[in-house]
């Protein structure tokens, strides 16, 4: 349990005080409120740096170790992932390891909704196609991009065959959870 | 009843439904027009603008007639085509288009007035008086014309969207389809097989011809069981690929639940965007009909929609069981119907075959050198005129069969502009080679409609698509099967005198395209527009090669050089709710709520939609009757003590680098390199064309690090011109950007008393003017550690800031505020205060900023650095915008209770006004409760030296026009003390 830094009282991007979950059928949907994310871009000529020993993805790839994540961004750019530190200065945290590297607090830029399924790959194919124009046979486990879902741009991370994430602009936490929701709801019935 | 024997319906399961209020029975398996056939209703609906009897006329998606009024309530669907309707207990249908009852619409006078009704009659006719046509004419012949009516109801149904990708998607579950996914899913890869019908097989289920030696239900049935059971092969039924677009994407409609009664938990049709690598576009052909006189009877209709009613659904074309049935042909085709209604025990009189030597192929009579010059029966067709060698006689029968040849369905092979191809051999268009890229014809959609011939290329054409994307796939073991003979002459209608239907749905003859080509109207896309043919909702899939064919004859030319029509999506009707992809009302587009949003909402703000954001508008109070009462009362709160309002939703972008200066130097048309650490900036963007952009604040936190904030409208087009200069135009340049809008709520505590509030909540920061003057920003911790940013700017003219916290804090940090700045008379404002404060500070905002105004007209042309180069700064200085005189000031009403109108134009007093007197427009008012009367801003013609003159706002269309003062446009502390102090 990492020690609150302020008396002030947080709430999650869909604004609760604790994050929302829910169960349709075989998925389950989760906000992941204590993922801390931070950007890390190269400066020119830097040599390919390995932060907390995080090896950093090709392009198109995201690569996890312990509680860190790292997804590929853009050319030399990677959102580098902390599990559970979403209250912290993780950015600080960041920079302090990979000192060169320009380095952008993101934490609350983003939502994650992460989605589980028990039923394996294809209830999150299933869902993957009624919302994003991915094809899942090329977007396997440990792959990320960029892409539009409902006229809103989001990173979508396939964490494993029966997980994946799916990152939108924060301010539209509301009507992520709701596409991703009805979506889900819609493939139980 | 006239159900025959045997066919694809499931008579242990019998349906009930209505048509225009009589019950009536089908079987599951049935659509609603076989089962109308087989209860032995011809008649089901009204011509749309002669309103002549119709019945239904084919047995697929082509059907120009048989349309209905599908359930009822807020669930009514006009111009349903019940050819394509799948029967389901309870169905409710009614024909439309008619006034009173179906067997005697009053509307039926139209027919008599038919000499009136000609092609271009609307174009001729109702001219004058001009004031007649919007308030009389159109609204009445509307309401005599068109098809169904809507319920005016919300749509209660739910529609879903998705998208899908494969090696190879197969258009048609056919016989060349079914062939080509069964190789291409053996191979190994992604298929994709769509057919719009419910069932597989396409004309396989609907001849009696048969495979191996069995009839084709079998083998379909196979085919369909293995294809199941190939995780590689996704069959969609009941979908339509309706057009081809860009980069091999299929848009295709699935009708989920349009079988069912309603459709409970489900969506009732999804919407899919297909990726595919190759395509087989198996998606088989029309059959064509031969115009002669009155030939629009119910009863009549193409003699291989009577042969799929007798083989598939087991009904009979008549009204009663002894009624004859007689087919009208131009080749063998016609021959195949008369054998197959024999074999089902119907009462055939003959084929009428055109051709002088007619074949005869079974126990039937033939009528060589003949064809149908007639028809009787007011509601059904009764008798038949068959002329041969000049003599005619009527016979009696209940239906009509006609065979004119058949066209491939060409439609998607067209929609990337390929020219279909005159085939002389067929008589009939073939797709064209230069078609949607990675599409390959198959099948009797390109011209190979013989059984055999059709499985044979369906194969080919997937293993052709397959070896393309290096997937070998080996030839599958095909039935046995037999090519029916499609011998046939060119011919195309029967000349006469009496009117011809070669259009059904838009009530087009042959006398009409004639009038067409006397009035010049002859090339195809102005026969098309000067007759309708073929723009009703069946986009003439019967008619259009009909119609060329008549059109030709009469200009000596051939089919081809009279040309060809070019289809564009959708092959069939795409409903817009569909399209529109499920939410609609407020969840129609994603919205985005502020960090303090849900604060907002528990104190009652009403909310205002600026872009995709929700912003608070203003926060009403017990007893404030309208919302200006708030807007005042916010606005003095926060002049006289301090207010807070969330401006998150302005954009963020964090600039880091050894280069960020001179980038933005580039950026920004004044120097911001020289910008020290600890220090903000206001900025000013151009345009490339030097128009002014955008304007902000550029705050330095470090030595390599900047934050640029942008207009909440401008954020992303601001990042996106940003990431542009930085990838494209100075890629030398060691600078990276990322947004950081939402990471960061920011407030803005405005008004006197802000420094006594924020001093409650920073840890140990030093807030007096002296250590954190104007224009400095910095990072601090509040509330015990949170980590912030502090910036000290005004827009609203008094001593203010801007604190940014991360985001999730936002809604504590506001509550934070509200409580320990109670003492302070602390109050929230929204959008329209702080509209009000920025006007009576004289800054420029977006109706100010709206791309036609420069740095020089807003006050701001000093900014442009000549020092340095930027975006748009040598622009900026050509002639044409740096000779514009008109300039930002402010304006007072003679009379300040008088509102002022923003987008008022200003003129001389006394002048006329127009376009040549015109010197500029209001662009911001409102009610100022410092000034307690109505100011505004605005672009006027030498406006800084003209203060102290009176000019005109006027709005000459309105007839409105009222004098104001020029005045400075500050009407807040021109000296700007308040926010230095």
């Amino acid at each position: 349990m990492i020690e609150p830094v302020t008396d002030l009282a947080p709430i999650t991007a869909l604004g609760g005080t604790v994050p929302r979950s829910e169960i349709f059928g075989a998925l389950t949907l989760s906000e992941n409120a204590g993922l801390a994310l931070a950007s890390l871009a190269l400066r020119k000529d830097q040599e390919m740096p390995k932060p907390f020993g995080l090896p950093l993805p090709e392009v198109g790839k995201a690569v996890s170790m312990g509680g860190l994540a790292a997804f590929w961004t853009g050319r030399g750019q990677w959102m580098i992932e902390a599990a559970g530190r979403g209250e912290t200065d993780f950015a600080a945290a960041l920079k302090a390891e990979v000192p060169k590297a320009c380095v952008s607090e993101q934490t609350d830029g983003w939502v994650a909704f992460d989605i589980a399924s028990t039923q394996g790959a294809a209830p999150i194919e299933a869902l993957m196609a009624r919302l994003v124009n991915l094809d899942s046979t090329g977007f396997g486990p440990g792959c990320a991009t960029r892409t539009g879902l409902e006229h809103m741009s989001v990173f979508v991370i396939r964490r494993s065959e029966d997980r994946l994430t799916v990152m939108g602009m924060r301010t539209f936490a509301d009507a992520l959870w709701h596409a991703l929701a009805v979506t889900a709801r819609r493939l139980d019935d | 009843m006239t159900r025959l024997s045997g066919g694809l319906i499931d008579r242990s399961r019998p349906l009930n439904f209505t048509f225009n209020g009589i019950s009536y029975t089908g079987f599951e398996g049935d659509t609603l027009a076989s089962a109308l056939l087989a209860n032995g209703v011809q008649l089901m609906g009204r011509s749309f603008k002669y309103h002549r009897p119709r019945g239904v006329f084919a047995a697929g998606s082509e059907e120009p007639n048989a349309m209905v009024e599908l359930r009822t309530g807020a669930r009514q669907e006009p111009n349903t085509r019940a050819t394509v309707t799948e029967l389901f207990e309870g169905l409710t249908a009614r024909s439309q288009n008619h006034m009173g009852p179906l067997h005697r619409d009053f509307l039926a006078v139209n027919d008599l007035l038919s000499p009136f009704f000609a092609a271009g009659f609307y174009y001729k006719t109702f001219m004058w008086p001009k004031a007649f046509w919007e308030k009389l004419y159109e609204p009445a012949i509307r309401k005599a014309a068109g098809l169904g009516s809507l319920s005016m109801l919300p749509d209660p149904d739910d529609y879903d969207k998705g998208f899908l990708h494969c090696d190879l998607l197969v258009i048609g579950a056919g016989a060349a389809g079914l062939a080509a996914a069964l190789a291409a899913g053996r191979a190994g890869a992604e298929v994709i097989l769509a057919d719009e019908d419910f069932a597989l097989g396409g004309r396989l289920v609907m001849e009696g011809d048969l495979l191996d030696e069995a009839l084709a239900t079998g083998w379909v049935a196979t085919v369909k069981a293995e294809l199941e059971s190939l995780p590689n092969v996704r069959i969609m039924t009941r979908t339509t690929v309706f057009g081809v677009y860009d980069h091999g994407i299929f848009g295709a409609v699935e009708r989920v639940s349009d079988h069912l009664p309603t459709p409970g938990d489900k969506v009732r049709q999804t919407l899919w965007r297909i990726t595919a690598k190759r395509t087989v576009l198996a998606a088989g052909a029309t059959e064509r009909h031969m115009p002669f006189a009155d030939n629009d009877r119910p009863g009549v209709m193409l003699a291989g929609a009577m042969r799929a009613y007798a083989n598939r659904w087991a009904a009979s074309p008549v009204k009663r069981d002894d009624d004859a049935i007689a087919i009208f042909t131009n080749g063998d085709d016609g021959h195949r119907t008369a054998l197959d209604l024999i074999a089902k025990g119907a009462k055939v009189l003959g084929v009428i075959d055109t051709r002088e030597t007619a074949p005869k192929f079974g126990d039937y009579e033939v009528f060589a050198g003949a064809t149908v010059t007639g028809t009787k029966g007011r509601l059904g067709l009764t008798s038949i005129e068959i002329t041969r060698g000049g003599r005619s006689e009527w016979h009696s029968v209940g239906a009509l069969g006609i065979a004119g040849g058949w066209n491939p369905n060409v439609h998607l092979a067209s929609h990337h502009r390929g020219r279909p191809v005159w085939n002389e051999r067929l008589l009939a268009f073939v797709p064209s080679p230069d078609g949607p890229k990675g599409l390959i014809p198959a099948g009797a959609a390109a011209g190979k409609g013989g059984t055999a011939e059709a499985l044979e290329d369906g194969m080919a054409a997937a293993i052709k698509a397959l070896a393309e994307l290096e997937i070998s796939a080996a030839e599958i073991s095909l039935p046995k099967a037999e090519n029916a003979s499609a011998e046939q002459v060119a011919f195309w209608h029967v000349p006469g005198q009496k009117r011809a239907w070669v259009d059904f749905q838009n009530d087009v003859t042959v006398k009409d395209i004639a009038l067409a080509h006397r009035e010049n109207m002859t090339p195809v896309e102005h026969l098309k527009r000067w007759t309708t043919l073929g723009m009703a909702t069946d986009q003439g899939k019967t008619s259009n090669v009909s119609a060329l064919a008549v059109m030709a004859e009469l200009t000596g030319k051939s089919i081809p050089e009279t040309g060809t029509t070019m289809f564009r999506p959708p092959y069939t009707g795409v409903s817009l709710a569909v399209l529109g992809g499920g939410d609609s009302g407020p969840l129609f587009r994603p919205r985005r709520l502020t960090p303090t949003h849900h604060w907002a909402a528990a104190q009652g703000a009403e909310f205002v939609e600026v872009g995709p954001w929700m912003r608070a508008q203003y926060f009403p109070r017990k007893g404030e009757m309208q919302w200006r009462e708030s807007v005042d009362r916010e606005v003095l709160a926060v002049r006289a003590g301090v207010g807070l309002c969330d401006v998150t939703t302005l954009g963020k972008i964090d600039v880091q680098g050894p280069d960020a200066g001179e980038f933005l130097n580039r950026i920004y048309a004044n120097m911001m390199g020289t910008l020290k650490v600890g220090k903000v900036r206001y900025g000013l963007m151009l345009r490339e064309d030097g128009h002014a952009y955008d304007d902000g604040t550029c705050a330095r936190m470090g030595e390599d690090h900047y934050v640029v904030t942008t207009t909440t409208a401008n954020a992303g087009l601001v990042y996106r011109q940003m990431e542009f200069a930085h990838q494209c135009l100075w890629p030398d340049l060691d600078v990276q950007l990322i947004s950081t809008t939402d990471a960061w709520a920011q407030i803005a505590v405005a008004g006197p008393k802000s420094r006594a509030l924020l001093s409650r909540i920073v840890d140990d920061f030093d807030l007096s003017n002296e250590a954190f003057p104007f224009m400095s920003c910095a990072a601090l911790t509040i509330c015990n550690g949170l980590r912030a940013r502090l910036f000290r700017i005004s827009f609203s003219g008094e001593l203010a800031y801007e604190l940014a916290v991360p985001a999730r804090y936002g809604h504590a940090l506001m509550a934070r505020l509200m409580e320990m700045g109670a003492d302070l008379g602390v109050t929230p404002y929204g959008t329209e205060a702080l509209a009000v404060l920025r006007i009576e500070k004289g800054h420029a905002a977006g109706a100010e900023l709206n791309g036609q105004t420069t740095a020089q007209m807003l006050g701001l042309g000093k900014m442009v650095s000549v020092k340095k180069d930027s975006i748009g700064a040598v622009m900026s200085r050509r002639e044409g915008l740096a000779a514009d005189t008109r300039r930002l000031v402010g304006f007072r009403s003679a009379d300040p209770q008088t509102q002022i109108m923003a987008g008022s134009h200003l003129f001389p007093e006394g002048a006329e006004q127009n376009m040549a007197t015109d010197q500029g427009w209001i662009t911001s008012a409102c009610y100022s409760p410092h000034m307690k009367g109505y100011i505004a801003l605005g672009l006027l013609e030498d406006g800084a030296a003209r203060l102290g003159e009176v000019v005109v706002a006027a709005n000459p269309l309105e007839g409105q026009a009222m004098k104001l003062e020029v005045v400075s446009a500050h009407f807040v502390d021109p000296e700007g003390g308040r926010l230095r102090d």
